[in-house]
């Protein structure tokens, strides 16, 4: 069993990021706003629109104000890290390069129980859904896979996989942990050290602090800043502000502020403004390949 | 005779898809190469069929053509597109046509391997590529074997894992040679390995039917006995069966032990690993639960208030407060009206926000926790039922009205909303609240007094009993226009008038209803306010009006006697008819006598209204 050593959480991250280049991916980095998955990342989002082939690897931080638990839970933060790969289109053997990942990172396939479990992805907000699986090890649910088949409320034209590693799962395993905060991280500092006060913090900020009016406010005028953006032709500063609303909602949703109707009506704006960037991005996309020709 | 196998390699498909697949394989192959597979194989990666006697060839076809009277006209052409000659062409019952031979039937495996791809239909298909072709997961291969002949692909696969790329010796060695490299692809052996396995451990239980996905959910299955730590039994025992089943698809046994089936590895490692997992859940719902339970279940319904139920109905607090109101309006005791304040709190409490099936459940063991008695608990975790059509119905009585008030609220509050259901549309369950309400009254002897409910909620909840009761539907019809009191008495009075259809009492209201209705019906607007008897004149009137003031109908009673009092009238009305001209010139003594049947009318009325019934 080489794992058994015990992969730190940086080696981790540096065995996928070495693998995936070595695919043939770019490598890119988290991006500069509060996302709640890495699939909202225009690196995936906007790149996997369109007839271009596009193959990228990153890390992504991802928010989820409701998920907080103060630091008190061993399971459930507001702030934890993806491992996001895309490849468009899927190649023929998109599996057995997963596959290889989990050996690149020390897992023996033959040892462990490994299992793709029908999970289908929906994510209404962007208009986009995909069939899929979760990957379990041991019964561990460590990646998200995802074959996309709308995004914006657009077919895609080249099918993409998605493979979302969730890292701190993945960690629990390969360091047989039983709570993400005993994560050793780097030698002699872990995941708790560089994490917990943060949860503590932000975890307050979300439930407690957040200003209802000052964000509900925020909404609107992110969303009418992503209008007239696309009215302008800029869909990728658009889709800025549609990641802010999207966020901007998730805080209202954490401070109680959202009752059930009122989500639909609130989904259904930044659902449109989704839609609004795929089209946006694909006519842009459109007029380049025209010039190009 | 030769035989074919066909194997159609996919990636891991889910159980709910393989089901689809195993009702079509054997349609398919008939439609497309006219066989019928001796033996389905079924499972994640892979779906097939082996067909033990092939025919060699395929049948030969009969291609009519034109009329033979057309022969000089049509018969060249026709010749010409099948290259024949015209002189070959053969008449059968009055036209000309050819017969087109049969084909090797290997010649025709592969486009029509093709066409048994394509011809699945699954509820979820995805495209993968290219390539067009639409199946529920990624096709990766197709194998088709016609005896040791390779007719399409190339090889199989053995288990994903522990075996690569599998040279099938001959089609009907197929499923034998997967077996030895690791995959049992016979969906029923597979089934069989995973209960024979979990008897030997014993005491297992399945009451999530998980078994029918888990069987799909390997190829190699493989039992194993497992426990987690016993410091989680204090969870509530729901809590930590969902936990498991619905998760991870575990199998519990009593106390502490669970069996997993997996699909290979290291047993020791891999039991190790499933453990560490549950563990870790229950470790998650234990957090939640110490928390639930430290605040303790009045505390947490002090929370309700600021939980909005649905916009525009106020909060959790305030439907608890409508909860109560509505309970001691249908008669609930202490208990149940202390069910109703505790009903809801854990809409509050945390662990039904990661359990949201377990919504009552846990808010009655939170309630025993704190020592409310059994009459309370038991009405807590019954308010939802029956929550399907056929669905258990709560057994304490208390349980019976708090279910009843939850349900008559949920339907009050959104018809005020103006959320009524249209179409298929119906998101906030009404119409299963409906049934639900109608079940109470009928199975479970609740009396749900009918003016609870505004009109449009009654007309909606009505109409339900059209399908929930097996009659005729005008007879609930005239039946919902009775003056029944209640939703029981509704239904009772329905069943009734049904049985008694043909009775001789009922035949003479049925036509006193019918002739007053008929007549004055439509001249209502024109009758008197009131029945004045000073302005009878003829004895027949007379007699009516004398013989209707003896009717007695009592709106909840027994049919039987209601009928015989009402037919009392039916000689009368028949004389009246007879004798009196109602549009009399004047004015006065003709309202007064459209009033009179009128009167009749609604008295009678009282059962129902028969002018539903045909007759």
């Amino acid at each position: 069993m080489r794992h058994s050593r015990g992969v730190n959480y940086q080696e981790m991250i540096i065995a996928l990021e070495r693998y995936w280049a070595d695919q043939g991916c770019v490598l890119a980095q988290p991006y500069h706003t509060e996302l709640a998955a890495g699939t909202m990342n225009p690196n995936t989002f906007l790149r996997c629109l369109g007839p271009r082939p596009w193959n990228v690897a990153y890390v992504e931080p991802v928010i989820r104000p409701l998920d907080g638990r103060y630091g008190e839970n061993p399971f459930r933060f507001q702030h934890y890290f993806q491992y996001q790969v895309v490849l468009k289109p899927a190649p023929e053997n998109v599996l057995d390069l997963y596959w290889a990942s989990l050996e690149a990172l020390g897992i023996d396939l033959k040892q462990h129980d490994l299992r793709l479990v029908e999970d289908d992805w929906e994510q209404p907000t962007l208009g986009a859904w995909g069939l899929g699986w979760e990957v379990w090890c041991d019964g561990m649910e460590i990646t998200q896979w995802t074959y996309f088949q709308q995004l914006g409320g657009f077919d895609v034209e080249l099918v993409p996989a998605e493979m979302t590693y969730g890292l701190e799962r993945l960690a629990m395993f390969l360091q047989r942990k039983r709570t993400a905060f005993e994560l050793e991280w780097a030698p002699g500092v872990t995941w708790g050290d560089v994490y917990l006060e943060n949860e503590r913090e932000w975890s307050r900020y979300n439930f407690e602090e957040a200003p209802v009016d000052v964000l509900t406010r925020r909404f609107d005028e992110h969303e009418a800043e992503a209008r007239h953006l696309l009215e302008r032709a800029l869909p990728i500063p658009a889709y800025d502000q549609v990641l802010k609303c999207s966020h901007t909602f998730n805080l209202l949703d954490a401070r109680g502020a959202i009752s059930v109707t009122e989500r639909a009506a609130y989904i259904g704006r930044v659902r449109k403004l989704a839609r609004g960037v795929a089209e946006g991005y694909l006519e842009l996309q459109g007029e380049d390949a025209v010039a190009a020709a | 005779m030769p035989s074919l196998l066909l194997e159609i390699g996919v990636e891991e498909l889910p159980a709910s898809a393989c089901y689809e697949a195993e009702a079509q394989l054997p349609e398919l192959a008939r439609a497309h190469l006219g066989v019928t597979p001796d033996e389905l194989y079924v499972g994640p990666r892979r779906l097939g069929f082996l067909v033990d006697d092939l025919p060699e060839r395929t049948e030969d076809e009969w291609v009519k053509g034109p009329p033979e009277k057309l022969r000089d006209q049509a018969a060249a052409g026709f010749a010409k597109k099948h290259g024949v000659a015209v002189e070959e062409l053969e008449l059968r019952d009055g036209f000309l046509g050819v017969t087109v031979p049969g084909r090797p039937l290997r010649d025709v495996v592969p486009e029509q391997a093709d066409r048994i791809v394509g011809g699945f239909s699954f509820a979820k298909s995805m495209r993968w590529d290219d390539g067009g072709t639409r199946f529920a997961r990624p096709v990766r291969w197709v194998l088709v074997k016609v005896d040791a002949d390779t007719v399409v692909g190339t090889t199989s696969f053995g288990h994903r894992f522990t075996h690569g790329p599998v040279e099938i010796p001959e089609a009907r060695a197929y499923a034998e040679t997967l077996r030895k490299n690791g995959v049992e692809p016979v969906a029923s052996t597979r089934r069989e390995a995973i209960v024979s396995g979990l008897d030997a451990v014993g005491g297992w239980s399945d009451p999530g039917s998980k078994l029918a996905e888990v069987v799909h959910l390997v190829e190699s299955p493989i039992v194993l006995e497992s426990r987690f730590d016993e410091r989680f039994l204090q969870l509530p025992e729901r809590v930590i069966v969902t936990t498991m089943q619905s998760h991870q698809r575990y199998f519990p046994i009593e106390g502490n032990r669970f069996a997993v089936v997996i699909n290979g590895g290291e047993p020791e490692l891999v039991r190790a690993g499933h453990t560490q997992v549950l563990e870790a859940r229950l470790e998650d719902a234990a957090f939640t639960f110490e928390r639930d339970v430290a605040a303790g279940i009045d505390e947490v319904a002090g929370r309700l208030g600021s939980i909005t139920f649905f916009a525009g109905a106020g909060s959790f607090a305030d439907k608890a407060d409508r909860l109560r109101k509505l309970v001691e309006q249908l008669g609930g005791g202490d208990a149940s009206l202390e069910a109703a304040r505790l009903a809801k709190a854990d809409q509050a409490s945390e662990l039904v926000r990661e359990f949201p099936d377990l919504e009552g459940y846990i808010g009655a063991e939170y309630a025993r926790l704190a020592g409310y008695p059994d009459a309370v608990t038991s009405a807590i975790e019954e308010q939802y039922l029956p929550d399907s059509a056929g669905g258990p119905l709560p057994q304490s009585e208390p349980g019976k009205v708090l279910a009843a008030a939850d349900k008559l609220d949920t339907l009050r509050t959104s018809f005020e909303l103006g959320h009524k259901p249209s179409g298929s549309r119906d998101p906030y369950g009404l119409r299963r609240a409906a049934i639900g309400l109608l079940r109470l009254a009928l199975e479970g002897g609740l009396t749900i007094e009918r003016a609870l409910l505004p009109d449009d909620v009654r007309d909606f909840v009505e109409e339900r009993l059209e399908s929930l009761l097996e009659l005729p539907v005008e007879y609930v019809r005239a039946a919902r226009a009775s003056k029944a009191a209640d939703l029981g008495a509704v239904a009772r009075r329905a069943e009734e008038l049904y049985a008694q259809r043909d009775s001789s009492a009922f035949e003479g209201v049925y036509t006193a209803y019918d002739r007053a209705h008929r007549l004055a019906g439509k001249a209502a607007d024109a009758a008197a306010g009131q029945l004045d008897p000073g302005l009878l004149k003829e004895d027949a009137e007379k007699a009516l009006a004398e013989g209707l003031s003896k009717v007695a109908i009592e709106a909840n009673g027994d049919l039987g006697a209601a009928l015989e009092s009402g037919a009392q009238l039916a000689p009368l009305m028949e004389r009246f008819f007879d004798e009196v001209l109602v549009m009399d010139e004047d004015e006065a003594v003709r309202a007064n006598r459209l009033r009179l049947l009128l009167d009749v009318r609604d008295t009678l009325g009282a059962l129902g209204d028969f002018s539903q019934i045909p007759r």
